[in-house]
């Protein structure tokens, strides 16, 4: 039948793809995972070292100067200005993927940009949240007119984080999956990237207008939730108004306790998963289901979407149950909290292995775009050929930057330093919740199970396997 | 059950997994061909005759191919950056030196006809 042709956006954008994990790296990956595993289990600390969150402020002269409110109008009037611009260039721009300003910027420099950010820096995307600054405006006039605060309703706690999981699933469907169509899918355009953006930003400022600025981005909006996740792993926090430094990891801890959280992280690791095994793993199976459907009478379009759209699901489902297998074998481990306790007490230890994912998948795209995006989309943001603001519009990405060997080690690295992280982590929490240190390390088999499958599978999905 | 031991009987079984793994991968021959000569790629009604042609480099080799086409296109050689224009009918070479490591796609330009994936190994 038909071939099933989906481009992918980062192919779209980038016209260099990474050569797969060779087989020999791959066994060294793997082992060391393997073996940092053991011994994880049989060299560890018996008590609790990163559930007090020891955070310590800094000065308060650099407090005033990056938390005031001349900094605060600054950040916030740099996002809606950038917001703006990624909107306008989406609508009025031209329909080439690679040479849109709005593309690039949204899923490149932002996507990909703050996650790592957040975890060198803190939760930087808070500041530069143009939905936030433009709330916060709305909401500090209405209270100076009227004389009052705006009424919100109280935002149920039951809701926690399951909207922005909901909209984290969502955005990475219309990444990877929607696309405008053809006869065959091309991925998402500029103009649909542009009036997604508009379709959010009503749909957030109406959700904060009803339920306050603050709580819908604690709960609700996806980049703050999923860019704050990442932070947790950092160093740096403001707290009180004040910024100060914190033990690394340490702050992760606490994240999970709010509903919806583990849906985040599921989220986050299936969603990279499925963009990777679409090209590999999937393929076979994704090339049937569609002829399947294009057979059974829908358009080629429809039946891509659809059938994208089921293995993006299946991803999440698979993900979410080799998590909860793991937390049910935990639970029979004797003297340990129950298992509701267990499955959200362990979630904030996949945080590291969603950011390894995330580093593994897209290192290569963020270096070889961000070049594009700091030279001709920055001269030339419509891609008309007839602007050339910067004097740079005629540079192109210069794929000779890295080797293939270099991407290859950083992803291996990546995904072993996560997986040490996660298993650090793991090891901490158990110790918290069983007393006894033989039963905390018995029901870190489970868990160190977990985690050599998730990292495995992203070894796997970077390898010659794949490919 | 002693939890010393079972540690040390996993920990066994977990290094000769491991050695295994590197064994049994390592060993797989990675010896990987590589395109020799010139490959001639037919054209026939915008699509490449016999599925889109794969060719394999290792860096610093010289990569040469020749696109034979009954439309008239453009050829992009991605990454490489070089753009051919063919007549119908015409023929167009390539010959260039496989200087950048990675997968990359040939396409007829006005098409959006994939035609060629070129992977270049360090």
């Amino acid at each position: 039948m038909t071939l099933a042709v989906l481009l992918p956006l980062a192919h779209a954008l980038v016209s260099r793809k990474d050569l797969p994990i060779p087989a020999w790296l791959f066994a060294w990956g793997a082992s060391i995972v393997l073996i940092v595993s053991f011994f994880a289990l049989s060299v560890a600390w018996r008590s609790p070292r990163f559930e007090r969150d020891r955070w310590r402020p800094s000065g308060a002269a650099l407090s005033r100067a990056l938390l005031g409110y001349p900094a605060q109008v600054l950040c916030g009037a740099i996002g809606v200005f950038l917001l703006g611009l990624a909107v306008y260039a989406g609508l009025r721009g031209t329909g080439a993927p690679d040479r849109n300003f709005a593309l690039t910027f949204l899923f490149v420099t932002c996507w990909l940009g703050f996650p790592l950010f957040s975890v060198v820096l803190g939760d930087v995307f808070r500041p530069f949240n143009p939905w936030r600054a433009i709330g916060r405006i709305v909401g500090g006039s209405f209270a100076l007119i009227a004389g009052q605060r705006f009424a919100h309703l109280p935002y149920p706690r039951w809701l926690g984080r399951w909207p922005a999981a909901i909209g984290l699933l969502a955005f990475v469907w219309l990444e990877v999956v929607y696309g405008v169509s053809g006869g065959v899918t091309v991925g998402v355009s500029p103009n649909t990237a542009a009036t997604a953006l508009l379709v959010y930003s009503a749909y957030t400022l109406a959700m904060m207008a009803v339920f306050g600025v603050e709580e819908w981005c604690d709960g609700g909006e996806v980049f703050s939730v999923y860019f704050g996740m990442l932070s947790q792993l950092g160093v740096f926090a403001v707290e009180d108004g004040r910024l100060g430094r914190r033990m690394p990891l340490a702050a992760s801890t606490h994240w999970a306790t709010v509903p919806g959280s583990l849906a985040v992280v599921l989220a986050s690791i299936a969603s990279t998963s499925f963009d990777g095994a679409q090209e590999g793993a999937f393929k076979g199976a994704i090339s049937s289901t569609f002829d399947w459907f294009s057979e059974a009478g829908l358009s080629l379009t429809a039946s891509l979407r659809l059938t994208d759209t089921i293995f993006m699901l299946l991803c999440f489902g698979g993900v979410a149950l080799v998590y909860l297998i793991g937390v049910r074998g935990m639970a029979t481990v004797s003297g340990g909290p129950p298992l509701l306790k267990l499955r959200t007490g362990f979630a904030h230890t996949l945080i590291p292995i969603a950011f390894a994912y995330l580093v593994a998948h897209y290192f290569s795209l963020f270096v070889f775009q961000e070049q594009a995006q700091f030279t001709y989309l920055l001269s030339d943001p419509l891609g008309t050929a007839t602007t050339n603001l910067f004097g740079t519009a005629e540079a192109g990405v210069d794929y000779k930057v890295l080797s293939a060997n270099a991407i290859w080690y950083v992803q291996v690295a990546a995904l072993v330093i996560g997986h040490v992280i996660g298993l650090t982590l793991a090891h901490d929490r158990a110790t918290a919740y069983w007393g006894d240190y033989r039963q905390a390390a018995r029901s870190q088999y489970w868990m160190l199970a977990v985690m050599v499958s998730f990292t495995c599978f992203g070894l796997y999905l970077l390898s010659a396997g794949n490919a | 059950m002693d939890s010393k031991y079972t540690r040390v009987a996993i920990g066994v079984v977990v290094l000769v997994v491991a050695v295994v793994l590197l064994v049994v991968l390592s060993g797989g021959g990675d010896s990987e061909k590589t395109t020799k000569g010139v490959t001639t790629i037919t054209i026939k009604d915008g699509k490449p005759v016999g599925g889109v042609a794969q060719l394999t480099y290792n860096e610093g080799e010289q990569v040469r191919f020749k696109v034979d086409s009954d439309v008239s296109d453009e050829v992009h050689m991605h990454g490489y950056d070089i753009m051919k224009d063919v007549e119908a009918g015409g023929s167009v070479s390539f010959d260039f030196p496989a200087t950048i490591e990675g997968v990359f796609e040939a396409e007829l330009e006005d098409r959006k006809e994939q035609i060629l994936e070129l992977t270049v190994n360090p």
